[in-house]
């Protein structure tokens, strides 16, 4: 019994396994808490630290960067977040006085609470909460991650399988935007690179691109809080988070620390909503002018400018070695390198 | 380590291996406890201390009280021996619960009063071992049984590793006698091993953590007005996920010491084909609820008092049992619920028991759907983070918010109800019978089928590392 069983299970993970290669998934690491969690432990006193969303994920090169800057980037931008739970976890950590290069997507580094926040905050508590069988577990994975294509937590568990059923739901439910697909390839420092199939147009870049703007979008106000009273809410979180962010340059600054915004490349619909919906004059300029810190966005500088992004969030793989080039003497004069 | 990670998976085959590869019964032994320690360890290593001092402290209080002479100081050494587990449990479980409640009292009497908040952390498993410990003493007082010479074999008894940290609750009496003899290794009872593994982590993957935790979670952590709809499936969502979870981590636990030639009793019996609380407590969580029966209830005087003090002893017994499961009034609520449903009972039997109709088909299946949602509305307590989620929960679930919102997907929606009416089903057909017997009678291809299906769907699942539900307690 045991042996059919065995040459059951094996035969249908090997079928999986060959159909899941058919259609362009690749071999990779999945983004796991525990991996952050790695990598943040490679974090020493005088890094060069890059935080925020998954902008920096993709369009940053570290090879680039390190040739450019003259030290190894360490990759804890989390995906799906809002950077400053990490921004300010590193600034709280007084023997840190390094560099920090920090992207800012206005709608989610202003966001109040949600799963934004929990995304980063679920990655700092697995840093300081990981125990040694979560660790072996990790390493156990990511030797599995680099030989099995189809280890793809977040695009093909069951759950997401069976979330991809096309189930109409109740025209009056309030039910969370679909999340997107795998598109990208990780490595062991967490740097990520758009596959191929995405980068080049064809069904899966108009599907991201479609899944973009609802996600991007905040939702309504809940039936339950007067709206204005949750406006008035919302106007004084993203005041506090203001303050905050304030007080976390300056207290990085007074331990010899650096600190650099930069405002990545986004493009077509994804990049209208943005725009109306956290206009720069009352999201990035008043942070770069109340912070005082160097602030560095895409769209002042023509050479940064000519990017497009082909799911409108992020640069192909080869764009963002260009771009990571172009970048680098405006990180080297924001910084005074 | 949790039963559905993959250093388990290779920790358990490379324990598995040496065990049955090491002739002589004492070596295997130590095995095991090297590897009890090795797998508590892997959690937080200096909680391994604990563990040890608190295993070496009953194993010496046992033979204290088996030696002592009189019955006072038999009784002596006991209240010693329960004052340090339940003192160690109070310290590291309730301390802040203690403080906190405290502060408020006080605040009552006009004393403003700020304790520290003390930055505890709560040993896994903590409420497991320290029954685990506390049933040797207790036995040994009873004259039920004999101490044992071996510390390591009472260490082991203690801390043997499958279930160390969320049960079953084994006591000593049950476990020290199979270390007195090495079990042989036999082909069908590690298969049947193995079955139960999968069946545990698929319970727990696929039903608890894929199909119906999502649903839970986003109902239960919703602040806002729900409708009647999406409060009842979120509550059920939770009813089927604790239930695939700790039945889950039972079987696993079962399945893992039976692959080591160990027996455990069931935890779980089909609790939701119960037909009654009393019947329900007898199939849920069986190892807690009759190790509260043998050492708090009958000592009460259990049954044997007037009515009224009967009474009285079940809410004691379950008032405790509900703050066994966590530092909070929310589970002290969720107790006292079961204690009053089970007074009820016993009110309803002696009133209608002896009554033809109360015994026919419809009503016995009347009484096991009210059964069912009785249990149901007290989840809301046990899994509400405080009062004011619990009432809204409540006030959703009976129709108070006819303009509330509606937050489940259509896909969440089937996969509560689907789940749930399979696992009714089959808690209603196996209710007289036991998980062994009825795949016994199952044919061959069936269950290797089964078997196969469910190996798949943990694979595709891809594991998880959501932890145990009752690893918290």
């Amino acid at each position: 019994m045991t042996v059919i069983v065995v040459l059951f299970v094996c035969a249908a993970a090997f079928a999986w396994e060959s159909y899941v290669r058919s259609i362009g998934y690749v071999p990779t690491l999945n983004d796991t808490e525990d991996l952050w969690t790695q990598v943040r432990r490679q974090v020493r006193p005088e890094s060069l630290v890059i935080v925020g969303d998954s902008r920096p994920l993709f369009d940053l090169d570290l090879d680039e960067l390190e040739k450019g800057l003259g030290k190894r980037p360490v990759q804890i931008a989390v995906a799906g977040s809002c950077a400053y739970p990490i921004l300010a976890d590193l600034v709280n950590d007084d023997k840190f006085h390094g560099t920090v290069i920090c992207s800012i997507v206005p709608g989610m580094f202003f966001v109040p609470g949600g799963p934004l926040l929990e995304t980063s905050e679920k990655a700092l508590k697995r840093y300081r909460t990981q125990t040694i069988a979560q660790r072996a577990s990790h390493h156990l994975g990511m030797f599995l991650e680099e030989h099995i294509a189809f280890l793809k937590q977040e695009d093909l568990t069951l759950e997401r399988l069976l979330a991809k059923l096309p189930i109409p739901n109740r025209p009056y439910a309030h039910v969370p935007p679909t999340l997107p697909p795998d598109f990208q390839t990780v490595d062991h420092e967490r740097r990520m690179r758009m596959i191929e199939k995405c980068a080049q147009p064809g069904e899966l870049q108009t599907r991201i691109q479609q899944i973009w703007p609802p996600l991007f979008t905040p939702p309504p106000p809940p039936s339950y809080v007067p709206k204005e009273v949750f406006m008035e809410q919302m106007g004084k979180a993203v005041e506090a988070r203001f303050r905050d962010t304030v007080a976390a340059v300056n207290q990085l600054r007074a331990r010899g620390g650096k600190i650099v915004f930069v405002r990545f490349p986004h493009s077509g619909e994804l990049k209208a909503l943005e725009d109306r919906l956290s206009p720069r004059e009352k999201t990035w300029d008043p942070l770069i002018k109340s912070t005082g810190a160097p602030g560095i966005y895409y769209s002042d500088f023509p050479e940064l400018s000519e990017f497009h992004c082909p799911e409108w969030s992020h640069l192909s793989a080869g764009d963002s070695v260009e771009f990571t080039r172009r970048l680098v003497p405006h990180l080297r004069t924001a910084l005074g390198m | 380590m949790l039963f559905n990670s993959l250093t388990f998976v290779v920790f358990f085959a490379v324990v598995v291996t040496l065990y049955w590869s090491i002739r002589s019964w004492n070596p295997r032994k130590n095995l095991l406890v090297t590897a009890s320690y090795i797998f508590y360890g892997a959690w937080n290593p200096p909680f391994a201390a604990l563990l040890f001092s608190t295993t070496a402290m009953d194993f010496w209080l046992g033979a204290r009280i088996a030696r002592a002479r009189g019955p006072h100081s038999r009784k002596l050494w006991l209240v010693g021996s329960v004052a340090m587990n339940l003192s160690m449990l109070g310290f590291f479980k309730y301390g802040n619960f203690l403080l906190e409640n405290f502060q408020w009292f006080m605040a009552r009497l006009g004393v403003i009063y700020q304790p520290p908040h003390l930055d505890i952390l709560l040993p896994v498993g903590i409420s497991f071992y320290t029954f685990h410990s506390l049933s040797y003493t207790l036995d040994i007082y009873r004259g039920v049984l004999e101490p044992t010479k071996s510390l390591r074999d009472f260490v082991l008894a203690v801390s043997f590793f499958p279930q160390l940290v969320a049960g079953p609750i084994v006591r000593a009496g049950d476990f020290l006698p199979q270390l007195v003899r090495a079990p042989s290794l036999r082909a069908g009872q590690f298969l049947w091993g193995l079955l139960l593994m999968t069946l545990g982590l698929f319970e727990k993957i696929v039903l608890a953590d894929t199909m119906l935790s999502g649903a839970a979670d986003r109902i239960f952590s919703y602040p806002g007005p729900l409708i009647a709809l999406d409060s009842w499936l979120g509550v059920i969502a939770f009813a089927g996920q604790i239930f695939f979870d700790f039945a889950g981590y039972s079987i696993c636990a079962i399945g893992a010491a039976l692959c080591l030639g160990f027996h455990l009793k069931d935890n779980f019996r089909f609790p939701y084909a119960a037909i009654g609380f009393s019947d329900f407590w007898r199939r849920w969580h069986i190892s807690l609820s009759t190790f509260l029966r043998d050492y708090l209830y009958i000592p009460l005087g259990g049954n044997q008092v007037r009515p009224f003090r009967a009474a009285l002893n079940l809410v004691i017994v379950m008032f405790l049992g509900g703050l066994w499961h966590g530092a909070a009034w929310t589970f002290v609520v969720w107790g006292l619920l079961h204690g009053s449903y089970l007074v009820i009972e016993r009110v309803l039997r002696i009133l209608f028991e002896d009554k033809a109709w109360a015994n026919n088909f419809g009503t016995r299946c009347l009484l096991a759907a009210a059964t069912y949602g009785a249990v149901c509305i007290a989840w809301v307590f046990f899994r509400a983070s405080d009062f004011t989620a619990a009432s809204r929960m409540l006030s959703g679930m009976f129709g108070r918010h006819v303009s509330g919102d509606a937050i489940l997907s259509t896909r969440e929606m089937l996969q509560v109800i689907i789940v749930t009416a399979c696992m009714i089903l089959v808690h209603a057909l196996l209710r007289d019978t036991n998980l062994e017997t009825a795949v016994t009678r199952l044919p061959r291809w069936t269950v290797t089928g089964a078997w196969a299906l469910m190996a798949g769907a943990i694979i595709l699942t891809q594991g998880s590392s959501n932890a145990f539900i009752y690893f918290q307690f």
